[in-house]
Formats: C-alpha cells, sequence, structure tokens
C-alpha cells in the first residue's frame, strides 16, 4: 500500500490544509536567518544556461564594504570580485561520453591502477574530489590526492573534451550502482561519485558547500586572482590545514538534516533564559558600532544571533560557522581572533571574528563578527562581559542543560512527551524562519563517534542496524525531500506505506515536515498524530525556536 | 613550512606520432621499454615522484595522442602546464620540423602567462638507432634560437639521458612555480592592511 500524491491532496489532508494558515508552529514575522531555499539556487548551479551561472560567479557589490561606509568609514577599497569563470559553457544539457582512452600498452596498464584499487579507495559509499581546472589535485576525502594526479587528470579531460568539442558542460555521469556529479565554479573541478542514494541535486548541494568551504578560506576574490594569475598553481599551498574543514563538511552533511533541508538547528531554551542571553549580548555590544553579528551557538545549534540592522545570515553560511567551530579545537583553549569569509553574505571578503567559548564548564562557543580588522581587544572585553552577565542570570545552567539533554525538559525526548506511540521520528522546517526541529537530535558526542569512526571508515557495509538513530531516518527521508524540492515536478505530500516502516512527507507554505511512523499504520491515524504533533511545536516553539530577530 | 612539502608539476608531452612520447614516460616512470607500436588514444595519464634540490615534487605527466585522428581531447586541457616537453625523432626530420608548429599550438593554447620564458624542454628520441637524419648541431641551434631550450638527446629504448631529461624538466619548472611564490603572497591583503592604517592616521580615530 504505496501511494504518492504530487498534486491532490488526499482527502483526509483537507483538514489540515484548512489549518494550514494558522497552525505554522515557529513562525514569526521577522527572521535572523534569510529564508531563501537553497534548492532554487541549486537548481541555477545545475542550469545548463552558460549566462545564469556566470552571473552567480560574478559576485555583486560587497556586503562589507557597504556597512564599512555605512559604519562613517571611508568605504574599503574592497574591489568587486571579477569573476575568471572564462570557461566556455555551452548550451545543451546531455553529458557526452567522450574517447578519452587509456593508452593501450598492456605492459602499463597493470602498474598504474593499482592505487585506485588500494583499500582506502575502493568500496567507499562517497568519494570528493576538487582539482584546479587545470586538472591538478587539490583535495580527496579519502587517500592521497597526491597518487591521485592521474586520475584528476582524466576527470580534466573529461571536463574539458565535453566543454570544448560540445560546448557543453558535463553534469553526471552515471553507472549501474554509482553516480559521478561534477560542479565546474570558477577556477575549480569539484567531482562526487556516490553510490549512496543521495540525488544529484543532493550532491552539487554539498559540492557547492565544498566549495564555499574553500571560499570560506579564502575569499571569492583571493581564489579567482590566483588563477588569473597563474592556472598552474598549486592550490593545496595556500589550503594546508583547511583539509579537516571539507572532510568534517562533508561527514556532517551526509548525516545532519539542517543540510538536507538547508535550516539551522536551534537549542531548546526556555523562553526566558533565551532572552536573557539575547539581552546581554544587546546590552554589551550595541555601543560596537562595527559589530556586524553576535552569535551563541553550542553543539551545532544556535543558541542566539543578535546582527546589525539589515544584515541577516543564510543558513548556509551559519554552517560553515558552525563546522569552523567544531573542527577547531584551539578554540577551546584560547580566545582567537580569526578571519572568516561567508560566501553567502559576502563572497568578496573577509569577516574578522572574534572566537572563544563562554567558560570552562559550558559548551557555548561565542562569535563577535566585525568588519574592523583590529577590534579583538574590545571584543574581548565584550565577551568577558558578555560572560559574566551570563554567568550571574544563570544562563550557563539553562544551556548545559539543555546541551547535557536534561530529563526535566520537554524537547530532550519529544516523543514521549508527545505521547504517540505510532511516531518514530519527525523533523520538522520552518520555512519562514529557516529553522529545524527533530525528535532525536543528534548529540554532540555521538558525531564525534561518528567523525572517529568515519575519519577510517566510510566503508559501505551490509551491517544490520536494530535501532535507528537520526542519522539513518535522515538517510531515508533523502528520497522523499528530493521528490519534494524536484524543480520539475514537486510533490506536496507524500505518504508511503511498507513493512518496515510509514513515512509521510508533506510540503506547505509554512513548514515542511517528514516523520516516520511504525509499519501499515492506517491514514487516519497518521492524520490524528500529525495534528498532534504540530499542535505540540505549536505549543513548544517558543522554546525550540527563535522567535525573533534582534538587532544591536 | 608546510605548504613547501608538497608540490604537483602538471608536465605535457607533444611531438608527431612515433617519435617515442610514450615510450619515454615508460621508461622514466615503468623503467620498461617495448618495441611494440601502440598509437596513444586521446591522452595518457601517469604520475611520478621524484626529489629536486630536497623537494619531494609529483610530476603529473600528460602523454597525448601524436596522431591527428586522435586528438580528441583538443587542446583545453594544456592549461595550467608547468612544463611542455616537445619530443621529436632523430631519424626522422619531418618530426623535428614539426616542433615549431606544436611549440606554437601549446603557447596559443595553455597561454601562459610569460611566454618567452616557458619552461619548454627539447627531447631528440632514438639516438640508439643508426640512420640518424637530424644532426646534434642542428638541433641545437634551433634550440638556442628559441631563448636557449634545454635540449637532449635520448633513447627510451637503451634509458639514455631519460632520467637526467625529467630532472631538468622538473627542476626548471619548479624553478617557475618558487618565483611564483615570491609574489603570490596575498597581495591584496597587505595592500587592504596599508590602506587601512593610512586611513586611521588620517584622522578617523574612532577605534572603540
Amino acid at each position: 500500500m504505496a501511494s504518492t500524491s504530487k498534486d491532490s491532496l488526499p482527502s483526509h489532508l483537507t483538514h489540515q490544509e484548512n489549518i494550514d494558515d494558522d497552525l505554522v508552529p515557529g513562525a514569526c514575522p521577522e527572521s535572523i536567518l534569510n529564508p531563501t531555499d537553497s534548492f532554487e539556487e541549486i537548481e541555477t548551479e545545475m542550469s545548463t544556461d552558460p549566462e545564469q551561472r556566470h552571473a552567480k560567479l560574478t559576485t555583486k557589490s560587497s556586503t562589507i564594504s557597504e556597512i564599512q561606509s555605512e559604519i562613517g568609514e571611508p568605504s574599503k577599497d574592497m574591489k568587486t570580485a571579477k569573476s575568471s569563470d572564462d570557461l566556455k559553457e555551452g548550451m545543451a544539457s546531455s553529458p557526452s561520453s567522450s574517447n578519452i582512452t587509456e593508452q593501450n600498452g598492456d605492459d602499463v596498464d597493470t602498474d598504474k591502477d593499482e592505487y585506485l584499487q588500494s583499500p582506502e579507495l575502493v568500496n567507499k559509499e562517497k568519494h570528493v574530489f576538487i582539482l584546479s581546472s587545470a586538472g591538478k589535485p587539490i583535495y580527496s576525502r579519502y587517500g592521497n590526492e597526491d597518487k591521485l594526479a592521474g586520475l584528476c587528470g582524466v576527470i580534466q579531460a573529461l571536463v574539458s573534451v565535453v566543454e570544448d568539442h560540445d560546448q557543453d558542460i558535463l553534469r553526471s555521469i552515471c553507472t549501474k550502482d554509482c553516480k559521478a556529479v561534477f560542479l565546474v565554479k570558477g577556477p575549480l573541478i569539484l567531482v562526487a561519485v556516490s553510490k549512496s542514494n543521495e540525488s544529484e541535486t543532493q550532491l552539487v548541494m554539498q559540492l557547492t558547500y565544498a566549495f564555499n568551504q574553500i571560499v570560506s578560506v579564502l575569499t571569492l576574490t583571493q581564489l579567482n586572482r590566483i588563477f588569473e594569475q597563474r592556472r598552474n598553481y598549486d592550490l593545496r599551498r595556500l589550503l594546508a590545514g583547511a583539509e579537516r574543514l571539507i572532510d568534517n563538511l562533508l561527514i556532517f552533511m551526509e548525516k545532519d538534516p539542517a543540510f538536507l533541508l538547508g535550516a539551522v538547528r536551534c537549542l531548546p531554551l526556555p523562553e526566558k533564559a533565551r532572552e536573557n542571553i539575547t539581552n546581554a549580548i544587546i546590552s554589551t555590544c550595541n555601543k560596537i558600532r562595527d559589530l556586524v553579528f553576535a552569535i551563541l551557538i553550542a553543539g551545532n545549534q544556535l543558541i542566539t544571533l543578535v546582527r546589525m540592522k539589515k544584515y541577516t545570515l543564510h543558513p548556509s553560511d551559519i554552517h560553515l560557522l558552525f563546522n569552523l567551530v567544531r573542527s577547531s579545537e584551539s578554540f577551546k583553549t584560547a580566545e582567537s581572533w580569526t578571519p572568516v569569509c561567508l560566501p553567502k553574505f559576502d563572497a568578496t571578503g573577509f569577516l574578522h571574528g572574534h572566537v572563544s567559548y563562554i567558560s570552562e564548564d559550558c559548551q557555548a562557543c561565542l562569535l563577535l563578527l566585525t568588519v574592523q580588522r583590529d577590534a579583538f581587544y574590545p571584543l574581548s572585553q565584550a565577551k568577558h562581559t558578555i560572560a559574566e552577565k551570563l554567568e550571574k542570570m544563570k544562563c550557563i545552567g539553562a544551556i548545559n542543560d539543555a546541551l547535557n539533554r536534561s530529563k526535566d525538559l520537554p524537547t530532550t525526548n519529544p516523543l514521549k512527551h508527545i505521547g504517540i506511540p505510532i511516531i518514530r521520528h519527525f523533523m520538522y522546517k520552518c520555512k519562514s524562519t529557516a529553522q529545524l526541529f527533530t525528535s532525536d537530535p543528534i548529540s554532540l558526542d555521538r558525531l564525534q563517534d561518528y567523525r572517529i569512526m568515519h575519519k577510517e571508515g566510510g566503508d559501505i557495509t551490509v551491517k544490520k542496524i536494530e535501532k535507528l538513530s537520526d542519522i539513518d531516518y535522515v538517510k531515508n527521508y533523502r528520497k522523499f525531500c528530493n521528490q519534494i524540492h524536484c524543480a520539475t515536478v514537486p510533490a506536496k505530500f507524500i505518504f508511503r506505506s511498507n513493512c518496515e516502516n510509514t513515512i509521510l512527507a508533506w510540503i506547505t507554505n509554512g513548514f515542511e515536515l517528514y516523520v516516520t511512523f511504525d509499519a501499515l499504520v492506517e491514514k487516519e491515524q497518521t492524520k490524528k498524530a500529525v495534528d498532534h504533533l504540530l499542535q505540540w511545536i505549536k505549543r513548544e516553539e517558543n522554546r525550540i525556536f527563535i522567535m525573533n530577530a534582534p538587532t544591536f | 613550512m608546510a605548504s613547501r612539502k608538497k608540490v604537483l608539476l602538471k608536465v605535457i608531452i607533444l611531438g608527431d606520432s612515433g617519435v617515442g612520447k610514450t615510450s619515454l614516460m615508460n621508461q622514466f616512470v615503468n623503467k620498461k621499454f617495448s618495441n611494440q607500436y601502440k598509437a596513444t588514444i586521446g591522452a595518457d595519464f601517469l604520475t611520478k615522484e621524484v626529489i629536486v634540490d630536497d623537494r619531494i615534487v609529483t610530476m603529473q605527466i600528460w602523454d597525448t595522442a601524436g596522431q591527428e585522428r586522435f586528438q580528441s581531447l583538443g587542446m583545453a586541457f594544456f592549461r595550467g602546464a608547468d612544463c611542455c616537453v616537445l619530443v621529436f625523432d632523430v631519424t626522422a626530420p619531418n618530426t623535428f620540423k614539426s616542433l615549431e608548429s606544436w611549440r606554437d599550438e601549446f603557447l596559443i593554447q595553455a597561454s601562459p602567462r610569460d611566454p618567452d620564458n616557458f619552461p619548454f624542454v627539447i627531447l631528440g628520441n632514438k639516438v640508439d638507432l643508426e640512420n640518424r637524419g637530424v644532426s646534434a648541431k642542428r638541433a641545437q641551434q634551433w634550440c638556442q634560437s628559441k631563448n636557449d631550450l634545454p635540449y637532449f638527446e635520448t633513447s627510451a629504448k637503451e634509458a639514455v639521458n631519460v632520467e637526467l631529461a625529467f630532472q631538468t624538466i622538473a627542476r626548471n619548472a619548479l624553478a617557475q612555480e618558487t618565483e611564483a611564490e615570491l609574489y603570490n603572497e596575498f597581495p591584496d591583503q597587505i595592500k587592504l592592511n596599508a590602506n587601512d592604517n593610512a586611513r586611521n592616521r588620517d584622522g578617523d580615530n574612532c577605534a572603540c
């Protein structure tokens, strides 16, 4: 009994459609996050229209210089990045196969493919390769990219032959059990080779994130300029030390639904506690005139974000900040001052960030992002003041309770609290605020384990899993998420039931909801359960979402 | 400096069909030679690590098809090369005459920043054969006329000068790379810095 409805909703849901307008848990008129859906952008990314693609890379005027001029400083001479994307990009879409045959001397073949067959490379669920448009390796998720120079040559030849001969863009190559997805972005070529059930769009999205991670380290201006000056540049020189950022990003992207849905998770907190934290930051920082964002995060979750009027952050920029913090052990031991480029906010320049953990006994990390490059001391001062205030108002305790998943909190085990036994798992995204809540938030420790496990691993296994975790549910949702966000025929509602489970995916103007029920439940039951679930989220919305958009 | 550890050089081998491009590469990378001729279709990629002045260098060698009908790859993949090796057959004068056009073709397609000083290396292959058609002197003269390009007489079959030639290739390419490092260290950032300081001194003393 499987049914998929694309346009017409099943009758039992009309009721829900009706309450749709007034029941959008978590919605609020103003958002700290820019809710633009990444899916639309990825569609442009995958578009074969060269004009459109080109426009994406030619960056707009710099937001940073805009802020600088606004705060009364003569605008720094931040030149608008010129795109070095002088690659010819054609119109049609079908990837054409090319006659790139390896040399046919038999005594040679045996030697050279050995590395590609080595255990560190074979049987991986997903490879990611990044190379320059000259075909020089920059990054490989597994193995040693130096030894993959030959493979990178083949990739570059494939990309360039389609470009040259057919005036076309190579987007993907599909074999029976494997997808290779190509993304040419400015001077870089990114490739994902996947045996997972991720769609082409989802893989392109991940490659875009990887590209943005590189931009975040270098800025787009710098990246383009380097390759304008020297096409043969070995970018690993500038990225030394940043590989781990890409490593970690790739792991989390596969597991965390926040990436899948382009949303940000918030740390569930009592409304009052969050308000106190926000106020402590505002009252300390409102005199610091060039501060653009003050962000408090913990365990990949947002606690609060205070911003300069007019500016919001895109979820993908926040994800990069999450990634930076969780990948950098050194932030734990000292206050740091680090340049960081947030590609969606302004790909042409660096913001300068004061990064520090709020106290020794609390995993919350405070980022103060400014356009001023020498503001370390005033921001360090501000941080200490904020930390004192939080301590005094007992906010640290509230944060720790939430992080330690104290049993008293309704959000620690939402399914138990909601009390609908047939629901095994759910994830909910409020679209207007780009915030996300799931029934089983991945705890920090488990992700840590996962990371260690994956450092060596990444192998495809056929292990029978007894108890599913958030991670496994997210894998199951991928297919549905892809249908919901399909560019050509988007589905609004999907109900699928089989002997393992029943999955419901539903998108409205206000939210996206994915629920896993027990196997073979009746539609009528799921309807009641979803009603109940939405009511519960509504009731708890002040705790699980950030419902305002504070500014300095 | 950690970043100095790894260097990857992209080396392109060009020349008419049958001059021994693939054989040279195989001799260099695999220490093997086969008398059997098999045309390269499209391109072939091999890598080899060499040590140049205490630096470990990975050479990414792009062997190309000499026969026109197999040049299906187009020329786009020339871009970003660090060195170009032009090969001719010392027993076949016409392959020597082609060098000029291979060089021009490369410079057009790869459009390096500084074409006059782009590192080319010229190899006259098959010196083990009796019937020479191009004298060493003639080859050297041509190389001198092209801004003193390094010239080696090689035999892929007997492994004559192959190692030395590729060492030179790596060294010359590396020299260019190293030069680049001198001016490529965030020129943008430094400029901004200077502007900043100047501006602050100009009286924008808002400092928080």
